[in-house]
């Protein structure tokens, strides 16, 4: 095994064990919706939505980082280059995440000074850390970009998955730098703060997932270089053509001209159509391979991430996309419905992928089965299907009782959120909360036990 | 928009692509198992999303830029289904020939 793998096993832990604080703090966050004034003036809401938020990214970022690193030798066949910088890196990260969470549970927050900027909370949804923590992520990605980088200029070798890579590592760090509020004035402020919100998520996230997906592809299933890299470029030109200038569909209600609207929502009720193109291709594939496969977990991951993002992404957006429904919908329960299932569907099973692959690997089976990711697989998926109908069906209540009919009055988001659709989907949401949480406990389990030996079967995947 | 045609709309919206993922998902799985059944429930499904696209169209208080992108899609969702496995098919079959 290569330094860097072991390294990457180090981020996968990481990642994991922050994916389950990221769901204790999303069921605290949804007992406070059934329970008003729980923890009152102790530990308040905004700041378990807060951990809950921003665990989501850095599980998220910590997944992709050790999955890169995982990927980088066996690609470019060599060790990646300045690994003790990384090393480095990966303790720095981890000892940031733990410095600021214990800052936001234990100080909270501070006087609307630099102080509290540096120190306390950045005050940016989504990336609260302090700035210094904020620089640090800064110097973590340049350190990944030069490990990245220099294996590639080193091992004197370029595949098209790393010139993707390498390319897409300049927004993935320049759009960050919108994570350093420069402006007071509000509007102007969260013009760009979109930027860095969409562009990381709806852009340069999906092609670096792009590009981890079509590495796990060729391991898992044997699909040849040419396939998945002819892919992964259309998938470049469709997040170019679409997926940048669907930025629009956030600008509501801080003050964007209007035109935006319609550029957004243009763009973003394209996003389907290449979505429903990767159903097919998912289908294709797991067709060819007659559902055989040595690594079981890994595979149904990757199929259900291709589902997951259709519906969630697709379905869902397009539901409340369009500028007359997006004006209603904006910023209610639905919206954090569809932001649920398209993480969920976009990301999290491809993660979830990468963990099975590296499982097999450590543990030298040359099969992963068993029963135990099963009851992973099914829980998680059941159970953030179940959030994601909680949180439509009280979001749908929101944008009905309290937009629509309300007019958005104070008066009317009260009374909506009284009102019974909206209590019974936020008790959904919290049920099914717990049955996704009992699927973490159980992916767990059988990501940390040893899968019993069976022969590897017959057909062996294609060489890549 | 009223409340209710808010909803209404929200729900086709979302009826419309689930319909056009029904008929990929039957239209891929028909061709993969060789069976013209499914390819034909495909088709079913892309004559509801296709209805449904009409249903906008006529129904709802969107836009008419809208409503012609809507049905502009609904057209598009039929021919993706076929041009992705036709393409699938021929790249995987000169993977077989290089090899």
């Amino acid at each position: 095994m290569y330094r860097s793998q072991k390294l990457s096993l180090r981020y996968y832990t990481a990642a994991v064990a922050l994916f389950g604080v990221m769901i204790v703090f999303g069921l605290l966050s949804a007992l406070y919706y059934l329970y008003p004034s729980l923890l009152f003036n102790v530990f308040n809401f905004n700041m378990s939505k807060i951990l809950h938020i921003d665990t989501l990214v850095i599980w998220l970022l910590m997944g992709f980082l050790g999955a890169v690193y995982w990927y980088l030798p066996k690609e470019l066949g060599r060790e990646v280059e300045g690994m003790w910088l990384a090393e480095l890196m990966f303790w720095v990260f981890c000892a940031a995440v733990v410095v600021v969470a214990a800052v936001f549970v234990f100080v909270q927050y501070g006087a609307a000074n630099e102080f509290s900027m540096w120190f306390i909370n950045q005050g940016r949804k989504y990336v609260e850390a302090p700035r210094w923590a904020a620089i640090g992520i800064v110097v973590v990605m340049l350190v990944f970009a030069y490990n990245v980088i220099a294996t590639c200029i080193k091992a004197r070798k370029m595949t098209g998955i790393m010139w993707v890579l390498v390319l897409d590592l300049i927004p993935l760090l320049a759009v960050y730098l919108d994570a350093f509020p420069a402006v007071t004035n509000m509007s102007v402020d969260l013009y760009w703060w979109w930027w860095l919100v969409h562009m990381w998520v709806e852009s340069t996230w999906e092609v670096l997932i792009g590009c981890v997906m079509a590495l796990v592809l060729m391991d898992v299933m044997g699909t040849s270089r040419r396939i998945v890299e002819t892919w992964l470029y259309i998938e470049v030109m469709l997040v170019l053509g679409a997926g940048i200038l669907g930025l629009g569909h956030h600008y509501f209600w801080i003050g964007t001209p209007q035109y935006w609207l319609s550029i957004g929502g243009f763009f973003s009720a394209l996003e389907p159509l290449p979505l429903l193109g990767m159903v097919v291709h998912a289908i294709y594939d797991a067709g060819t391979h007659r559902m055989k496969t040595n690594n079981q977990p890994a595979f149904w991951w990757i199929t259900a991430e291709a589902f997951g993002n259709f519906i969630g992404a697709g379905i869902w957006g397009f539901m409340m996309t369009l500028p007359q429904i997006n004006l209603f919908s904006h910023g209610t329960q639905w919206t954090v419905s569809h932001g649920h299932f398209a993480f969920y569907g976009a990301y999290v099973c491809g993660v979830i992928a990468v963990l099975y692959v590296a499982k097999q690997q450590v543990s030298g089976a040359d099969v992963l089965g068993g029963r135990a990711w099963k009851w992973g697989f099914g829980l998680l998926n059941f159970g953030m299907v179940g959030m994601v109908m909680g949180l439509l069906l009280a979001g749908m209540a929101q944008a009905f009782y309290g937009r629509a009919m309300g007019g958005s009055t104070l008066m009317a988001f009260t009374t909506a959120s009284e009102n019974p659709w909206f209590v019974s989907g936020m008790y959904a949401r919290m049920l099914f909360g717990v049955v996704f949480a009992a699927g973490y406990v159980v992916l767990v389990y059988d990501l940390l036990t040893s899968p019993r030996r069976v022969p590897a079967l017959q057909a062996q995947p294609e060489p890549a | 928009m009223t409340a209710s045609a808010l909803i209404e709309t929200a729900a086709l919206l979302g009826l419309f692509v689930l319909a056009g993922g029904g008929y990929g998902s039957l239209y891929s799985v028909g061709r993969l198992w060789a069976r013209p059944a499914l390819i034909r429930a495909g088709s079913v499904c892309w004559i509801a999303a296709f209805a449904l696209a009409l249903t906008i169209a006529l129904r709802t208080p969107l836009d008419i830029g809208w409503k012609l992108l809507i049905l502009a899609s609904a057209l598009v969702y039929a021919v993706i289904p076929p041009l992705i496995w036709r393409y699938l098919e021929r790249l995987h079959h000169e993977q077989e020939i290089r090899r």
